[in-house]
């Protein structure tokens, strides 16, 4: 039987972002240059900052010459995810070499870290070189396809200023979290990580109602570090 | 518009917008690169894990920018239920988004949306 590469199993996991990321790249594109930013300043930032969010925000102030350090501000401000995404990620690469890792993580993206994370096998703590190894290629698998999807959906989305159509907009809307949820499902074993997973995401939303940038991470890494403290405390008064 | 010359002070800010972000992507890495976990800090990783993910799909399910889209959140959250139910039962992940999908897009035109 011939098993297929990680990065190529990786490659195929990330369908179902590709799909999503067309539209919203495409949308990118067009708000770009309705901002009238060039082709390559778009590209450019697609292919550096590759992080929607951020991206969007910053169309606005780049236009209209608002200053650098308030547009970089806001940037800290929108990505500082990424530190405890990557923070999360760590113990699943730990032994791959150093200067692989780093050309590798600007692939980092909220999927490229759903997507690997519920692929990887629970237990860090005992993996080999050689696992550390396929877990950076699966990571590859699903990064650099996306990015590339990414970079190239908003250059094309710029130059042909293409809109989604609106019937077709509620079900792109829908796959990407449909998606992450179905790999969480299979994901999260045992009776804290369901609670810590349920409690989470139903405070997400009025932690980032009550503040947009920081509530939902602020939430997530209250709810989780609750759930695990709790659980140790419980755990020392059982013993 | 979006036909002129390249701007090179907003090209400097893209620029450091994708150094800091790069800095954060790599920052823990390295920090924590060639360290073994305790297995009590192992597992804190991974409930921080679930918590973000959960609050991803949340957060990009039921708002837009900061307004929570009230009038699309039943139904989404039944199309997500769905998704669940169908990938824990069947064990596709896959199964599970399309099925959420496609119930989400149904009921969106059941609706005349």
């Amino acid at each position: 039987m011939r098993h297929s590469s990680p990065f190529r199993e990786g490659a195929k996991a990330a369908i179902p972002v590709w799909m999503a990321f067309i539209p919203v790249s495409f949308a990118l594109g067009v708000a770009a240059k309705t901002y009238g930013l060039h082709l390559w300043e778009i590209l450019l930032m697609s292919a550096l900052v590759y992080a929607g969010p951020a991206q969007f925000a910053a169309l606005e102030p780049l236009a209209s010459g608002k200053s650098a350090l308030q547009v970089l501000l806001m940037t800290v401000l929108i990505n500082l995810r990424f530190v405890v995404m990557s923070a999360a990620m760590a113990p699943y690469f730990r032994r791959v070499r150093r200067i692989t890792l780093l050309l590798c993580l600007q692939l980092l993206s909220a999927s490229s870290f759903v997507l690997p994370y519920a692929h990887f096998r629970q237990d860090s703590r005992s993996l080999s070189p050689e696992e550390t190894g396929r877990n950076l290629q699966y990571f590859v698998g699903v990064g650099l396809t996306s990015f590339s999807v990414w970079v190239l959906g908003s250059g094309l989305g710029y130059w042909a200023a293409f809109r989604v159509p609106a019937g077709f907009e509620e079900g792109l809307r829908i796959l990407l979290p449909a998606y992450f949820a179905s790999l969480l499902t299979s994901e999260l074993r045992g009776r804290t990580a369901l609670l810590i997973g349920i409690t989470a995401g139903v405070a997400a939303v009025p932690g980032a109602l009550l503040n947009a940038t920081w509530g939902w991470l602020g939430t997530a890494f209250v709810i989780a570090t609750l759930g695990w403290g709790i659980e140790r405390w419980i755990r020392r008064g059982s013993r | 518009m979006g036909n002129r010359a390249v701007d090179p002070t907003r090209i400097a800010v893209i620029v450091g917008m994708g150094l800091v972000t790069y800095l954060f992507r790599v920052g823990p890495q390295v920090l924590f690169v060639g360290r073994t976990f305790s297995e009590t800090f192992d597992r804190y990783l991974r409930y921080l894990a679930y918590a973000l993910i959960s609050s991803l799909i949340s957060t990009s399910l039921f708002l837009s920018g900061s307004r929570f889209e009230a009038t699309a959140a039943p139904h989404r959250a039944v199309a997500l239920l769905a998704a669940i139910v169908v990938a824990a039962w069947c064990r596709r992940p896959l199964v599970g988004m399309l099925t959420g999908t496609l119930l989400a897009v149904l009921l969106t035109w059941l609706r005349g949306g």
